[in-house]
Formats: C-alpha cells, sequence, structure tokens
C-alpha cells in the first residue's frame, strides 16, 4: 500500500492561521502514521488561502485546520482507506 | 573579477576613559571608498569632539569633491582653541582608493601608513607639502590586489610606554607585528583583532592613551539579487525568472507565491522545509539554483525590523529562520539588487492584514534606504 501524501500549506494566510500547530502535531505523531502517510509542507495549496490554513490529504483539500481536526482526519483515513 | 575595497577597523579608549579620542569615517562612492582617521589632542571626551569634527569635515568635504587645500584650511578655522593649550588640534590621515588599485593618500601629523605587501611591511613613499603652515605629507601609487594598508594612531606606536616598553614599540614596532600577524591569517578582522590584543599586552591592558588601528584591502564583490513577489504582469513571468537566475552573485526568491512562479518556469520541485526554527516566521524552501527561498511579507517585515535597529559592526543574527538568513546575505553583501513585483496578492486580500504589513512594495523601499545608509550599492526594479 502506497504512503497517502498529507501536505500542510505553511504560506503566509497559513502560517498566520496557526500552520505551525499542524506541524508541531504531525511531528509529534506515533510511528505508525509515519508508516502510513508522507508528510510534507507546500508554500499554497489550490490557491484556498480563504480557508487556511489548508492541508490536502491523497489529493482532497480541507481548509480551517486545527491540530484536533487534523488528526481526526488522518484517523479516518486511517480506518477508512489502510 | 569585480573588486571591492574592504575596511575594519577598532578604537580603543584610554584607560579610564568613556570615549575614545580617535574618530575613522568611511564613505563609498560609486567606485572610490575614503576613510578618514583623526586623532584628538589629548584623551577623553574634548578629543573625541575634535578628532570628530575634523574628521566629519573632511570626509564631508571630500566627499563633496573639494580640493586638499580648501578642506585643511576649513578644518584649521574651524576646530575650538584648547583653553589649557591655546591650540586647536587634530591629526588627520585620509586614504582614498578606487576599486582599480589608484590610491591617494594624505597624512597631517599622524604616523606614516603601513603598506603590506608580500608578506613585508614597507613605508609609502610621500612628498611634503605645506597648507596654510602645516606641514602635509602626500602620495599616489598603485595597490595590488594582495597589498594591504594599515593606518594607526599614535597611541598604537606608543604601545608599551608606561607598560612594557620605555620608549613604546615605534613604527617598526608595528610593522613587525603585523607582518607576524598577517603571515597566520590575511583577513582584516583577525589582524586587527589580534594588533589591539598585542597593544593591550604591551600597555598592561591599560592604554595609556587612545589608539585605533584600521586596515583596507581588496576582495571580491559579494552580489545578491532578490526576487519579491510576483509580477504584476503574468507574460513577465519568465523574463523576470531569468533575470534572477542569469544574475551574478547570490539569488534569493522572498515570497511563496513568487517561488511557485519559478519552479513553474524551471520546472524543477519545490521543496518546503518541515522545520519552524521561528516561529514567527514561516519555514524556507529549496529549489535547484537558488540559494534561498523564503516566505514573503513576514519575513520582509522581520528583515526590516531588524534593520531599523542595526547599527554598523554589530553581530548578525545567528538563527536558522529565513528572516535571519535573509538578513545575514543582504548584510554581507556589497551590491544588492531587487527584482520587486507589484501583483495584487489575491491571498492577502482575505486576511485584511494591517495596511502597513501588507504592502511589498513600500518594505522593500525601506529596506533598501537602510542598506544604502550602510554604504551597499542597492537598486530596485519594478515589474
Amino acid at each position: 500500500m502506497p504512503k497517502k501524501e498529507v501536505e500542510i500549506c505553511v504560506g503566509t494566510p497559513c502560517h498566520l492561521m496557526g500552520a505551525e500547530e499542524l506541524l508541531n502535531m504531525v511531528k509529534d505523531l506515533p510511528e505508525r502514521y509515519e508508516n502510513n502517510f508522507k508528510f510534507k509542507s507546500s508554500h499554497c495549496i489550490n490557491d484556498k488561502c480563504d480557508m487556511a490554513p489548508v492541508v490536502k490529504i491523497d489529493g482532497k483539500v480541507y481548509g480551517e485546520q486545527n491540530p484536533e481536526k487534523l488528526r481526526e482526519l488522518l484517523d479516518n483515513y486511517l480506518r477508512d482507506n489502510i | 573579477m569585480k573588486l571591492v575595497v574592504e575596511e575594519f577597523y577598532k578604537s580603543i579608549a584610554k584607560d579610564g576613559e568613556e570615549v575614545c579620542g580617535d574618530n575613522v569615517e568611511v564613505i563609498k562612492q560609486d567606485d572610490t571608498t575614503i576613510i578618514v582617521l583623526s586623532d584628538g589632542l589629548g584623551s577623553g571626551i574634548k578629543a573625541n569632539i575634535l578628532s570628530t569634527l575634523t574628521s566629519k569635515i573632511a570626509i564631508g568635504l571630500l566627499n563633496k569633491n573639494l580640493p586638499f587645500e580648501e578642506i585643511i584650511a576649513t578644518i584649521i578655522e574651524t576646530l575650538p582653541i584648547c583653553e589649557v593649550r591655546e591650540i586647536a588640534y587634530a591629526t588627520l590621515a585620509v586614504l582614498k582608493i578606487d576599486n582599480k588599485g589608484k590610491v591617494q593618500l594624505i597624512e597631517m601629523d599622524t604616523p606614516s601608513a603601513f603598506l603590506l605587501k608580500n608578506k613585508e611591511v614597507i613605508s609609502i613613499k610621500t612628498n611634503e607639502i605645506e597648507i596654510r603652515g602645516k606641514k602635509i605629507r602626500k602620495a599616489e601609487f598603485e595597490m595590488d590586489r594582495s597589498d594591504m594598508i594599515f593606518l594607526a594612531s599614535d597611541g598604537v606606536l606608543h604601545a608599551g610606554i608606561g607598560g612594557l616598553l620605555d620608549f613604546g614599540l615605534g613604527w617598526e614596532g608595528v610593522a613587525d607585528h603585523l607582518e607576524k600577524v598577517a603571515k597566520k591569517k590575511k583577513e582584516l578582522k583577525y589582524i586587527i583583532n589580534k594588533m589591539v590584543g598585542i597593544c593591550q599586552g604591551y600597555y598592561f591592558t591599560e592604554p595609556g592613551d587612545d589608539f585605533t588601528i584600521l586596515g583596507v584591502k581588496y576582495r571580491k564583490t559579494r552580489e545578491v539579487t532578490i526576487l519579491s513577489g510576483p509580477p504584476q504582469n503574468k507574460d513577465d513571468d519568465p523574463k523576470v525568472i531569468d533575470k534572477l537566475m542569469n544574475s551574478s552573485g547570490k539569488k534569493v526568491i522572498n515570497g511563496g507565491t513568487t517561488a511557485q512562479i519559478a519552479a513553474r518556469e524551471l520546472d524543477e520541485e519545490l521543496e518546503t522545509s518541515f522545520e519552524y526554527h521561528d516561529s514567527d516566521i514561516p519555514p524556507v524552501s529549496y529549489l535547484k539554483g537558488v540559494d534561498l527561498v523564503t516566505e514573503g511579507l513576514l519575513t520582509l517585515n522581520k528583515v526590516l525590523e531588524f534593520l531599523d535597529d542595526y547599527k554598523q559592526g554589530q553581530l548578525l543574527p545567528e538563527e536558522e529562520d529565513g528572516a535571519s538568513q535573509l538578513i545575514r546575505l543582504l548584510l554581507k553583501s556589497d551590491q544588492i539588487k531587487f527584482l520587486v513585483g507589484r501583483a495584487m496578492n489575491e491571498s492577502h486580500q482575505s486576511l485584511n492584514l494591517p495596511l502597513e504589513l501588507g504592502i511589498r512594495s513600500q518594505i522593500v523601499d525601506r529596506i533598501a534606504n537602510y542598506l544604502k545608509e550602510l554604504n551597499k550599492k542597492v537598486s530596485i526594479e519594478w515589474f
């Protein structure tokens, strides 16, 4: 099973809206997440700045994220798709 | 190979004094660097005022390319007269060096300059002239790329009086030490700091006089080009990226959207770091062929904030966040070119940023002005 790509935007609007918290949350995740996801950061995701902070999981864009929401999203992916 | 003149100096106040009675002024013209060193009579605040006045008048008039006779006359007429000694007095050394090797040296009551050539210090041949009763030494000569010139106030030659030596180091003694120190490392900062240490040693760390030692040499010009913001007209994208990539020296992209445009035009992968070195500054990115890729506005504002309080010679930030890296690049460069895109950034409109934070052109303008004040050659091109 290939790893699913998780992109976290750290562009100016996303940074101001809390992208660092998302990165920190992701860095602290247990190893099984890393075995299933490939995490990377990005400068801008599909120009969805009005939804900052934005993440993209497996090609799908999610806006207005916070660490709890993102963790839930990842958990759902793990449950449903893997 | 383009060359620039690099200078470095240190002034140390006489033991027990708050301020140094020596003063150095530096001005960079297009291709010429002018350096003035003045040593005021006595020590403390009075000496400081005399030397500051002398060097400021000299550098101001030199900058206007006035004849030297007039400059000396003006200084003599302007200096306040010491009540105790009933003379007005400060020494003066002027060094004018262009980027092609032409050197003019003028000395008034100051120790002769030191020319370090092929590991050996030689004295510079001067002609003596008289202006308003003052004996002035003048020299014009060619400086090689590897030469170094040092100026010293008499406190350097007197190092040791009251300490280790009866009559001080003297010119020959200083020359010997310069040769020895320069053999280890041909780096100005190293040589000057070592020489200051040596003088302090001879003085038993209680200098009996103010002392200043100053060195100049050539080095390769350090250039940096910063592309900031997407061009107003999308058709200009290839042209602007081309301009950045074909510039000589270091290359910087400031702005996420701009970096994405560059990645697209260059057909290279833009990789963003996962590392937050500073919570205020978004992570940097990596793009092949570009030395530094930073976030846009917040980084620029941080750079401006730093320059607001920056004094020449102050230590540079050592952090690895984008703004600190950009500050280091800017302050270590001699020639700085900004390529500024004026496109309205749609992504920022949703944020309602404070007006002051949001206007890229104004921030770049202010940064450019600070850099110009620091004697750097700065140009801005708008797109």
